[in-house]
């Protein structure tokens, strides 16, 4: 029998430990991915005849369609306008609610809301609100003047407008949470030591809240950046029109006559794109 | 012997008590979704095979076929309009021998109804399993008052429409569909057919571009100005015109028990008007320059994986006797029985709604069925291509843009021209 150093037992064990995870995520990670860029290679058969092999066709069919740059186009703008739009909304509320005021447990537990509520609802209730003529938000606005015809919502050239204002409201308190936790935990040393030197609110924000919550912004802005880029049920369920990628590729794989292996192409450029993104961010911003 | 006896019977009486099919329904509505849970719990009783019922949105069903394939999840039977039918046929999912043999051995299904389901060699894609008529559905009393004509010509409806459109009180002219989904095409289908206009010619080439069909799109856009405002939808229409909103509304006879009957009226507008079934009027055709009439026929397809005994037995149970009235019952006046024998039975017409209507008028109706026109048939040939227009929403998203982007008629056809070749690959 041949003798094994405790240091080889402990390897031996540590990857038992960790095996079924592996396993785990390369059943559902790894083989999903692979047979996703595999099926890129091919037109898939819906029915019974065997798929057939056409190589670099489907990408090369996916990088001349205009309606694939559009949507590619207007899911940049949407992923960088939520992003942005829920950080700015998260930080100012996140700043509001670290002061001291009566109710501010009421108010904090209610601002969760957006986020907690479970979509369906929501996507219903605004659906309801933008209602054209009998809504209460156009009948509101028809004080004003504007035509309550408008109809929001269900308007192709609105649609992702809509979505945006929509993803950033039900994603904000997410953003606000994470900014909240880490504005409690700056010491006030630091304020009270830029007031005795006379700094105003504005430079104390600047030289000292901002640069504390450098890492928590941009892991925030990092991860919903990821979500919102491949954000698929909030967009669909409020409007179809959104035209953004994930909706793109659901049409193409799954509406009129599927085209699963373009859809899979598309998905793979997605996530070549994505990586090479992340990687940079994580490079350039995060400092890692 | 008698061990083998033993096995066989207990082979037999566990296959019986597995026996299982699986059945994709469109009617999603809660009360129809009861009647069919009752339907296969009596068939279940009856022969020990259960049936799965799934309730399918009719605008999903081709989204889903391709998502429960990859899942190996297909259902052994589907009901759906005949565009996913035809759809699905000629992309070789359906068993159009047993749907065949079926439709041989009932004997007395309407030639017109069977006719949208062949598959161009003598056999059918799918069973017909009831049927609809569209027309315009008018309020006669508001009609009289301003001594309109039937809004059966282009030059009535659009007369009407602007005559009786009062916003200020909170009245249209008509709640036209703006979205792009299967109503906007049905209703533009009535239109285009009574313009002499199609999609696709006999050769197969895409003709949106024709004058026919930029005139079929112009007279659309007119009506919508004097439609309620929004991307209204068929909902919006049904409700509008139960409350009074709307003096016109494109729906098919499926609008017959909400019209006339107080639960069902209450359920949709919470309210009843028990006015509206005498002051109601149905346009069944549309003239240009020649009559058109649309209807749709909701088939059965029976996939080819499916367990094909219990589906046959399933099938046949559900389109004979009293289980075909109770389930076309569900919706007195919009689902009509496609088996002749069945459609003449007093069993059929003995419904309260039926019969506020008349037999008359239902006969009528379920004769319309005969003549009634489709973009997938042009003199006795199917246009498989059709399908995928109308599964992409070609027409619907054409409309849809239309009035989003304000675009001209000619804008507006020639989009759907390039579209189409798109999506057919030309």
């Amino acid at each position: 029998m041949s003798v094994i150093s405790l240091r080889e037992k402990e390897a031996r064990f540590g990857w038992k430990l960790v095996l079924p995870t592996v396993i785990l995520i390369s059943l559902l990670i790894l083989y999903p991915v692979i047979y996703n860029i595999y099926l890129s290679f091919f037109e898939v058969s819906i029915s019974d005849a065997p798929n057939k092999f056409v190589g670099l066709k489907n990408y090369s069919e996916i990088l001349k369609d205009i309606s694939f740059w559009k949507s590619f186009g207007i899911t940049i703008l949407f992923t960088f306008t939520t992003v942005l739009g829920s950080i700015l909304l998260g930080l100012g509320v996140a700043l509001l609610m670290n002061r001291e005021f009566p109710g501010r447990n009421i108010v904090r537990a209610l601002l969760l809301l957006p986020y907690v509520t479970p979509l369906i609802a929501i996507v219903f209730a605004w659906r309801y609100i933008f209602l054209p003529i009998d809504g209460p938000l156009m009948q509101f606005l028809a004080n004003f003047g504007m035509n309550p015809g408008n109809d929001f919502v269900n308007n192709p050239n609105n649609a992702f407008w809509v979505v945006s204002v929509f993803n950033i409201w039900r994603n904000f308190p997410f953003v606000y949470l994470m900014i909240l936790s880490r504005l409690q935990s700056i010491p006030t040393d630091y304020y009270e030591a830029a007031e005795i030197d006379g700094a105003s609110d504005w430079q104390k924000f600047l030289h000292i809240t901002l640069p504390e919550l450098y890492f928590v912004i941009a892991s925030v802005a990092l991860l919903r950046g990821i979500w919102n880029f491949y954000k698929f049920d909030e967009v669909y369920l409020m409007s179809k029109f959104a035209n953004t990628l994930p909706v793109y590729i659901y049409e193409k794989a799954f509406s009129g006559i599927p085209e699963q292996g373009v859809a899979a192409a598309i998905a793979t450029i997605l996530f070549v794109i994505m990586i090479s993104l992340i990687g940079l961010y994580v490079k350039k911003v995060l400092k890692w | 012997m008698k061990k083998l006896l033993v096995l066989m019977l207990a082979v037999i009486l566990v296959s019986s008590v597995f026996a299982k099919i699986t059945f994709w329904t469109t009617e999603v509505e809660s009360n129809r979704m009861q009647r069919i849970r009752a339907l296969a719990t009596i068939f279940k009783a009856q022969t020990g095979i259960e049936v799965e019922v799934v309730p399918v949105e009719e605008n999903d069903l081709l989204k889903q076929i391709p998502i429960a394939k990859n899942a190996g999840t297909l259902p052994d039977l589907l009901e759906g309009g005949i565009e996913p039918i035809l759809l699905l046929g000629s992309e070789n999912f359906l068993d159009e021998d047993l749907a065949t043999k079926i439709i041989m051995d009932f004997g007395d299904v309407y030639n017109g109804a069977a006719r949208m389901l062949n598959n161009g060699e003598g056999k059918y894609y799918g069973i017909p399993f009831h049927a609809w008529v569209q027309g315009i559905w008018y309020r006669k009393d508001m009609f009289a008052s301003q001594d309109l004509g039937d809004p059966i010509s282009w030059y009535n409806i659009a007369l009407a429409a602007k005559v009786l459109t009062n916003p200020d009180k909170g009245v249209y002219g008509i709640i036209l569909p703006k979205k792009a989904d299967a109503y906007a095409e049905q209703v533009f289908t009535e239109i285009a057919l009574a313009n002499g206009a199609r999609p696709i010619d006999e050769m197969g080439n895409v003709t949106f571009n024709t004058p026919e069909m930029i005139e079929a799109f112009r007279f659309y856009k007119e009506l919508g100005k004097y439609s309620k405002p929004g991307f209204t939808t068929v909902l919006d229409a049904l409700k509008g015109y139960l409350n009074g909103e709307a003096a016109m509304i494109f729906y098919s006879t499926y609008i017959m028990d909400d019209i006339a009957v107080e639960e069902v009226q209450k359920g949709r507008i919470n309210k009843f008007n028990p006015e509206l079934v005498k002051n109601t009027g149905f346009a069944n055709k549309m003239i240009n320059v020649r009559p058109s009439s649309y209807g749709q026929v909701v088939a059965l397809g029976i996939t080819k994986n499916a367990n094909k005994e219990e589906v046959e037995k399933f099938v046949k149970f559900l389109m004979t006797d009293k289980n075909y009235v109770y389930w076309v019952h569900m919706a007195p006046g919009g689902m009509n029985p496609t088996r002749k024998s069945v459609a003449e039975s007093e069993a059929f017409l003995d419904n309260p709604v039926l019969e506020r209507y008349g037999k008359e008028k239902i006969a009528e109706i379920v004769a319309a069925l005969d003549s009634v026109e489709r973009f997938e048939f042009l003199n006795g040939k199917v246009i498989t291509d059709m399908s995928k227009l109308s599964a992409n929403f070609v027409i619907g998203k054409a409309i849809n843009y239309m009035f989003a982007n304000d675009w001209t008629p000619q804008q507006t056809a020639m989009w759907a021209q390039k579209e189409a070749e798109k999506v057919l690959g030309k």
